[in-house]
């Protein structure tokens, strides 16, 4: 019963850290898919920006109805500071749009989001902490423009963001995309496109359909090739929890040794009797097997009842690991943890464990049925 | 000693010999037992403690095996067969009665009467009809529904009789049935068995130490040493 226990809410925390990993960052900045020049997946640079944004203007509008979009600029540059300077990627923006696919407005905790002022830039309390600024100051932004040179804007900061994921937050800030694209001399330009289907689901879908219909030179990746270690470590763990499970049965199995030898030990007098009047060695057997199933059952019963009795709120108000935050946050899931209960979980632990029970059962029965009936008749 | 109809003998024993290893000594605990037990026969074995009364009775009843020698029930020789069907024969043609009583302590005593029959594979309302009726019988029909710890010593050894015949076996073996029992109640048992046997004819050996209860039987076998003494009918 521990065992189911243990089972369920592990798995369903996991999992829960899991997909909130991959959500945060879909939701925080990569979107679902997101359209580059082909080449800039390796090398982020402007020269890999995007200067004929409206043949990818064309096709994203053929799922208009279906589909939310944005467009970015980015580069990497340096925000200073009159105390310091740090390495940024510096994200131009548009900032209605980017609402509607991505959460970054949602992290804002101090000051406000971008207002569409050529001037405004928001970073991450983090780095105005290094940089020592406040709301309100004004930083020097620098990158290479297009042509080489180096181009410079000043900005004051409207608002401070703070996400999940404090790798992300050190080296992230956002600027109007206009601003952005006339710092960099790259009036037009897109370094990526993203697009968020309402429905998740269909993100492959809309994605081959983009890649047919774009010319060559273009490439449309989804969140499983932009986030790929994530995705292969929710894909492991899937894997993985096999050993888990196996884990669990293997701890399941003595513990029912252990009980049934118990049980067929207390009651060898019985049992010797029961052979004696004419019960077969099969008969014994299969009631041992019996008996550790309905234990099974029960036990399974009685663990599924306590682990949703716990996930169920939850799964609601979350899991706040507060105390481990530091740690959380460098891995990008969040402090509050959303526990998800999968119906494979259920349905594995509803499967393994009486089978488990039955297992473990069978030495005790082995034992069962070698007893000698004059024996243990003549203990009494 | 013209006690043998050898054709429709229920036990024939020859030449049984027991040996036990009492920690590498051997003990010989029977040596050289010839013995038939035909239907309808209520024989007691008597003897002196450690004369190999137990260890007979759970060699004819196929819970023990001869060192050496052959026991045939109903003409067929138990040595050939498996402990499966040693099981079965136990279950259909034999019925036991032991000095502990040995009922199993969690079911009523209905229940226990309708375990053999169960194991039978009878089915339930049958089972239940005919527990009742031998609970009846035996003048514990009022005690059905409760536990075996609830009972006298006397009235958990109905029961026990109650389920050694409700598969109406060829033959009940009764291990000291009424050692732990007070001397009346010892008696009135007894009557119950020779009522059982003379009204029903069922075939009863039994060993017993007590004066009473030897006194009743009709055919009298006393073992000395692991030998047969004495084998006679009284009546
Ligand atoms: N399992 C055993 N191991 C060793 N010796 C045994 C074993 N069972 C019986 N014996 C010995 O065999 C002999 C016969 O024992 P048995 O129990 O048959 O006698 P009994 O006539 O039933 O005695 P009692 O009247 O005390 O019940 C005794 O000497 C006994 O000590
Ligand atoms: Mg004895």
């Amino acid at each position: 019963m521990i065992g189911v226990i243990a089972l369920v809410l592990t798995d369903a925390i996991s999992i829960g850290m899991m997909q909130q990993m991959l959500t945060n960052q879909i939701g925080a900045d990569a979107g679902y898919i997101q359209i580059h020049r082909k080449g800039f997946q390796t090398d982020p640079s402007l020269k890999n920006s995007i200067s004929n944004a409206s043949t990818v203007k064309a096709a994203i509008s053929k799922d208009a109805a279906s589909c939310k979009t944005s467009e970015r600029l980015r580069t990497f540059g340096l925000v200073s500071s009159a105390y310091n300077s740090s390495g940024v990627s510096i994200v131009g923006i548009v900032p209605d749009d980017e609402k509607d696919v991505t959460t970054i407005h949602k992290y804002v905790v101090k000051g406000s989001y971008l207002r569409d002022n050529p001037d405004e830039i928001i970073m991450s309390t983090s780095t105005a902490d290094k940089l020592r600024l406040e709301l309100g100051d004004k930083v020097v932004i620098m990158a290479s423009r297009v042509d080489g040179s180096v181009g410079s804007e000043a900005c004051r900061v409207v608002g401070l963001f703070e996400t999940y994921d404090s790798g992300f937050d050190q080296t992230h800030v956002y600027i109007p995309l206009t601003t952005a694209q006339d710092m960099l001399g790259a009036p037009g330009r897109i370094s990526e496109f993203v697009v968020n289907p309402v429905n998740p689901e269909r993100t492959e879908t809309v994605a081959r359909r983009l890649e047919a219909d774009l010319p060559a030179g273009f490439e449309v990746l989804t969140f499983k090739q932009m986030l790929p270690i994530l995705v292969m470590q929710l894909r492991l763990y899937d894997q993985t929890i096999y050993i888990f499970y196996a884990i669990i049965a293997i701890a399941l199995i003595f513990g029912i040794v252990n009980t049934m030898l118990m049980a067929v030990i207390e009651r060898t007098h019985e049992l010797g009797v029961d052979m004696a009047i004419g019960m077969s060695n099969r008969r014994i057997f299969r009631m041992i097997l019996t008996e550790a199933f309905y234990l099974g059952i029960i036990g399974t019963a009685a663990g599924l009842a306590v682990s949703l009795a716990v996930y169920v709120p939850l799964s609601r108000s979350g899991w706040d690991l507060a105390m481990f935050s530091e740690s959380l946050n460098s891995i990008g899931a969040g402090t509050i943890i959303y526990p998800v209960l999968k119906a494979t979980t259920l349905i594995n632990t509803i499967v393994i464990i009486p089978l488990a029970a039955v297992a473990g059962a069978v030495y005790p029965a082995l034992r069962a049925v070698k007893l000698q009936p004059v024996e243990t008749i003549r203990m009494s | 000693m013209d006690t043998e109809k050898s054709s429709s003998n229920i036990v024939r024993v020859e030449g049984v010999r027991k040996v036990y290893h009492d920690n590498g000594v051997p003990v010989d605990a029977l040596r050289g037992i010839n013995l038939t037990v035909s239907p309808g026969d209520f024989s007691v074995i008597a003897g002196p403690s450690g004369s190999g009364k137990t260890t007979l009775l759970n060699i004819v009843g196929t819970l023990d095996k001869p060192t050496e020698g052959k026991v045939f029930l109903d003409g067929e020789d138990i040595a050939s067969k498996t402990r499966r069907q040693l099981a079965d024969i136990r279950l259909r043609k034999i019925g036991f009665v032991f000095q502990a009583y040995n009922l199993n302590p969690v079911l009523s005593a209905l229940e226990n009467v309708e375990f053999t029959m169960m194991l039978r594979g009878v089915e339930a309302a049958e089972r239940k009809r005919k527990g009742l009726a031998l609970l009846e019988e035996l003048g514990i029909g009022e005690l059905a529904h409760k536990r075996p710890n609830e009972m006298s010593g006397g009235q958990q050894q109905r029961v026990a009789i109650a389920r050694a015949i409700s598969n109406d076996p060829r033959l009940v073996l009764a291990d000291e049935p009424t050692a732990n029992l007070d001397s009346e109640t010892a008696v009135r048992l007894l009557e119950l068995m020779e009522r059982l046997n003379h009204h029903d004819g069922i075939t009863f050996v039994f060993s017993s130490h007590d004066p009473q209860v030897i006194g009743r039987a009709h055919r009298l076998l006393i073992l000395k040493d692991g030998q047969i003494a004495t084998d006679k009918i009284v009546q």
